[in-house]
């Protein structure tokens, strides 16, 4: 095999090892983003820049390749979520999705008020306990929230319990004032 | 037995594996931790609900057709940044001469009788055109080390302190993922330089180039600029002789992160005023109207660090970082990014090939 020959080989493989790597992790990283932006279309947008972003500077064959996918796609939406203006166009996507299919409008505009406040919260939260909750409320196992933060399982729930805390405590003071 | 760490507590609420052996046991028996696993639940299940979100249907196939085809969009180099192209010579030496660029701007503005001591920071565009005009101001005059800088790279924090006075080097909170934990630190001692300004010299340099010398402020010949860098403390994240198999011909083999503070430079002058040697500078042959407008604009030269972004390769804007005016260079696309502000009497820096938005969370949780 001639060198030019071979190095197509070498592009054709590291092509199907991304699309390989784009089939089994699409779902889960827009999963992590949705979870973030509650805005599905957002999500995917979230999804597609990370992808992007980690097939220009790594390979897919490369073993922590899920690891960064998630960790890339929790901190990319907590940054999104950080966006007012993108923020403010989401909650009102968000209320006109919501009112769609209200059953108690009393009811149903408490928890839609409780939603919009934890994810203010979210996005005031430092980064790491942040994404932490968002792996794994999109269904990350902890030791792939482990993984992907670079943490020992054992942190993980130290770094959940930090999040839930601090989000409780925003959401009880919000809805109590 | 001690009781049992919210983290373990929470751990148990949904991991199976935590379910087990002597944590499990002691919660068995202990009232006080059932008592702290109830309220941990109860968060745990209400943040669930308040995240929960519809099941969302992806089109894989969709997406992927739509990534790859932005893929092929984006330049074959994600160069933005010069100092990222380390096999890339002329963007190198176009850093070098930044660098240089940067050190005579900021000793430039200094003077004048004015005490300079940078508080803020701002970047200013530079062509190629005003790197080598200012360059050449170096061979207006004599530059001599009243205190010579020692450099020293160590791999414990206190020998770095050490070197550069008691100054602490800065913590990172968290690293970005990929980042390499393996950490090297730096120091700088303090440097102090006087630049004597030289008539003859300027004269010669000028000549020598076939150009005609802008007019000299009176006193200029014989003035003095001292000025005074350091000390500085830094940490270099990333194994610098790794070069990853797996990575493509375009990798970058530079320290993923570097962090640095140094105590603000300072300069005196003497003999001339800060009006007399900006407008002598901005006279120099090939400075651009783009740079004369923007040092215009800059209010107080003598609390103004300035940074120079070459404009062909870099781009940047200001930030809040820590409660102050900052600068961030280069992009979200992970390729390079940096963060540069002035606080409590010292300039800090962070850069490294990350995403910006990375560099400003380790800005702002820097220790």
């Amino acid at each position: 095999m001639n060198l030019g020959a071979r190095r197509m080989t070498a592009v054709g493989s590291e092509d199907d090892a991304f699309e390989a790597l784009f089939t089994a992790e699409y779902g889960r990283v827009v999963g992590i983003a949705n979870r973030v932006l509650a805005d599905p279309h957002e999500a995917e947008d979230v999804a597609q820049e990370v992808f992007i972003d980690f097939h220009r500077l790594h390979s897919a064959t490369a073993e922590y390749a899920p690891a960064w996918l998630h960790r890339a796609a929790a901190h990319a939406s907590l940054n999104r979520l950080r966006g007012a203006r993108r923020r403010q166009k989401r909650e009102a996507a968000q209320a006109l999705e919501e009112s769609d299919h209200t059953l108690d409008p009393q009811k149903q505009l408490e928890v839609s008020e409780d939603r919009r406040q934890v994810r203010q919260a979210l996005g005031r939260l430092a980064p790491r306990p942040a994404a932490a909750l968002a792996m794994r409320a999109s269904g990350l196992s902890y030791a792939e929230v482990a993984q992907a933060l670079g943490v020992g399982i054992g942190q993980v729930g130290t770094l959940l319990r930090r999040a839930e805390a601090a989000l409780r405590k925003e959401v009880t003071r919000g809805t109590s004032n | 037995m001690a009781h049992l760490t919210e983290g373990t507590l929470r751990r148990m609420v949904d991991d199976p594996d935590a379910r087990s052996g002597a944590d499990a046991a002691h919660l068995e028996g202990c009232t006080e931790c059932q008592g702290r696993f109830e309220v941990v639940s109860d968060d745990a299940r209400s943040i669930a609900t308040l995240l929960a979100v519809p099941d969302t249907r992806v089109d894989v196939g969709r997406a992927f057709e739509h990534v790859m085809s932005e893929r092929k969009s984006q330049p074959a180099l994600g160069f933005r940044l010069p100092m990222l192209g380390p096999t890339n010579r002329p963007l190198k030496l176009a850093f070098v001469a930044a660098v240089a660029a940067a050190a005579l701007v900021v000793v430039a503005f200094a003077a004048g009788g004015l005490f300079f001591q940078p508080t803020t920071v701002k970047t200013v565009p530079v062509t190629v055109a005003d790197m080598q005009a200012l360059s050449q101001l170096a061979d207006y005059g004599t530059l001599t080390w009243t205190k010579e800088p020692q450099f020293q790279a160590t791999t414990s924090a206190a020998d770095a302190s050490a070197l550069a006075a008691g100054l602490q080097p800065p913590v990172v909170a968290n690293l970005p993922d990929g980042v390499s934990t393996t950490v090297t630190y730096g120091a700088m001692s303090e440097a102090v330089a006087t630049f004597t300004f030289s008539a003859d010299k300027a004269a010669a340099a000028a000549a020598r180039q076939g150009k005609t010398l802008p007019a000299m402020p009176e006193g200029m010949d014989g003035a003095t600029l001292t000025v005074t860098v350091g000390p500085a403390v830094g940490e270099i994240y990333g194994n610098l002789n790794q070069n990853p198999s797996s990575a493509s011909a375009n990798s970058i083999n530079l320290p993923q992160l570097i962090v640095a503070k140094s105590a603000s430079p300072t300069a005196k002058s003497t003999q001339v005023t800060v009006q007399q040697l900006e407008a002598f500078i901005l006279a120099q042959p090939g400075i651009s109207k783009e740079l004369k407008a923007a040092i215009g604009a800059i209010g107080d030269p003598s609390t103004t660090l300035l940074i120079p972004v070459p404009v062909e390769y870099a781009t940047s804007k200001p930030v809040t970082v820590q409660g102050v005016d900052g600068v961030t260079l280069g992009d979200n696309t992970g390729v390079g990014s940096g963060v540069v502000w002035v606080k409590g009497g010292n300039v800090y820096v962070v850069a490294g090939s990350i995403k910006q938005s990375d560099a400003i969370d380790i800005a702002n949780n820097l220790k």
